[in-house]
């Protein structure tokens, strides 16, 4: 079938879905169906090509309009590249959209674990540092990092996704997918694991003294919490407030809610001397 | 007048890009000051503003089209207003914009709907011309406005409130010290929305790994993070030892 298989698609015409993937992708984002219109519009010049019968490309318009919703970098144009395969293959509406809704899942959450979790907390934090002591490099460092990479690794699922076509379902069904999650995952634990006592900025200026008796005389003795609690475990109360938060987000508080909390124990905190 | 109309313009440049392009990640703060910084004249009080709300944010992303608090209109004003009342009256203003704009967001969210049945009604007739003409011109006004027209509004007349919060800020200096323990406190919400994402219970043991590197060790995060990939290449090679690659 495959060397048999007519080429209805020239270049222009993968290029033409590829920008407007690039420049349309999540415009018209809504709560109904997330990144539907953007889809549709991406994969309308390759329906155009594939079915010539103004009937057909209308039933095709309608269904692609469809919810789709997956990570806009990781996973959108390895689905674009695959369709546009299937299509040129001569592939059912059924067959498309089942391509879609089983690959935005599991794509949505490798997407979103490598490329806003992890890779953009290092490159952000990096940047972010470097921006603190005033180095202008570092925005512009975390620019360069997000421009060419970003566009570089879309650019490369796209047409990897249409060149293997068919054989792509097979590709990912055999772990690969799971395998490169795993990945991120350990990466991204160690990562948090380092970065969260660095960044998350908590101890306390509380002494607490009191009156003892040494060898029949009183003598004050001052003792600084924060110095014992460093001798146990070092950057501890950074640690609790993160597990904290965590702990509360897992109970479905939303974020806005933990951000409130947090700044209420801060702010109070801080402005009472206790903490800072 | 014509700052007003630049960061505005600016504001809507930042969230279009994350609806498309993703050229410069400009809706993260630390872009989002940056530029923000460039445009009134003072890209270190830009800098400062982007990186604090950063590293607040760090990892605060819209998972699955969630609302978060919209650090990038907060950077961009807290840089504007830190500009002129000093860094903390920037930051302290940057935070309650950003939380009073996540209202906005949901709302223009909402309001997105119009383009998906405009969408619907042209696929019916056929007609793709008119789908990306709307696609093209008009699906991004929403989205961008409800950023543009808050940053224009409070530039253009939120000059009184810089005055009475600085010098709220030079009488009560007990606020300023809430706000800083703060500002380093709520880092916590963006690893642990990490951390929510992450199967924590299934690793517990890399989470260790990164501590140890850091605390004990005193590891720079780049050396953490490529300590990361190596352990993590070593635990794939010996979990799956004589299956094919």
């Amino acid at each position: 079938m495959d060397t048999a298989m007519e080429k209805k698609l020239t270049r222009s015409d993968l290029m033409k879905a590829f920008w407007r993937y690039i420049f349309l992708n999540q415009l018209g984002w809504n709560y109904e169906r997330m990144q539907s219109v953007g889809y549709c519009a991406s994969i309308l010049p390759i329906l155009r090509k594939t079915r010539p019968d103004p009937e057909e490309f209308k039933e095709a318009f309608i269904t692609n309009l469809n919810f789709f919703n997956t990570n806009p970098v990781v996973g959108f144009p390895l689905i674009l590249g695959a369709h546009a395969a299937l299509e040129e293959a001569g592939a059912s509406l059924e067959t498309t959209e089942g391509l879609k809704v089983g690959l935005m899942g599991p794509l949505a959450g490798v997407g979103d674990t490598i490329v806003w979790a992890l890779y953009n907390s290092i490159i952000m934090s990096i940047g972010s540092v470097m921006a603190l002591s005033g180095n202008v490099m570092g925005p512009i460092l975390v620019i360069l990092l997000v421009l060419i990479p970003y566009f570089a690794v879309r650019y490369w699922q796209f047409f990897w996704a249409y060149n293997q076509g068919s054989n792509l379902i097979a590709q990912l069904g055999s772990g690969m997918i799971s395998r490169v999650t795993e990945l991120a995952t350990i990466v991204g634990l160690i990562v948090i694991g380092g970065f969260a006592p660095s960044i998350v900025k908590m101890s306390t200026s509380w002494e607490w003294a009191r009156d003892v008796e040494v060898r029949g005389e009183m003598t004050t003795q001052v003792v600084n919490i924060q110095a014992q609690l460093d001798a146990i475990l070092p950057f501890m109360l950074p640690l609790l407030i993160t597990w904290l938060a965590y702990w509360l987000l897992k109970r479905n508080w939303s974020p806005i809610q933990v951000i409130l909390l947090l700044t209420a124990v801060g702010f109070i905190g801080g402005a009472l001397g206790i903490l800072g | 007048m014509l700052t007003a109309l630049l960061l505005a313009l600016w504001a809507y440049l930042c969230i279009y890009d994350i609806l498309g392009p993703v050229f410069f990640l400009g809706f993260r703060p630390l872009i989002a000051g940056f530029g923000a910084g460039l445009i009134v004249g003072d890209v270190q009080t830009g800098m400062l503003i982007g990186g604090t709300l950063e590293l607040m944010a760090l990892g605060v992303y819209t998972y699955g089209g969630a609302t978060i608090p919209d650090f990038t209109v907060g950077a961009i004003l807290g840089t504007f207003f830190g500009k002129e009342g000093g860094f903390e009256v920037g930051i302290s203003l940057a935070i309650p914009a950003a939380l009073l704009l996540t209202q906005v967001d949901i709302l223009q969210r909402f309001l997105n709907f119009f383009f998906v049945h405009r969408a619907d009604a042209y696929a019916e007739a056929g007609d793709e011309k008119g789908f990306m003409r709307m696609m093209v011109w008009t699906s991004h006004l929403i989205w961008g406005l409800s950023r543009a027209i808050p940053v224009f509004l409070a530039v253009a007349y939120g000059q009184p409130a810089v005055v009475a919060v600085s010098n709220f800020f030079e009488n009560n200096p007990w606020f300023n010290q809430g706000i800083s323990v703060a500002g380093g406190i709520l880092p916590a919400l963006g690893f642990a929305m990490l951390l929510k994402i992450l199967p924590v219970s299934t690793y517990p043991a890399f989470l260790l790994i990164g501590f140890v590197l850091f605390a004990y060790l005193k590891m720079p995060l780049v050396g953490i993070a490529i300590a990361g990939v190596a352990i993590g290449l070593v635990y794939q090679q010996l979990k799956y030892r004589g299956q094919e690659a």
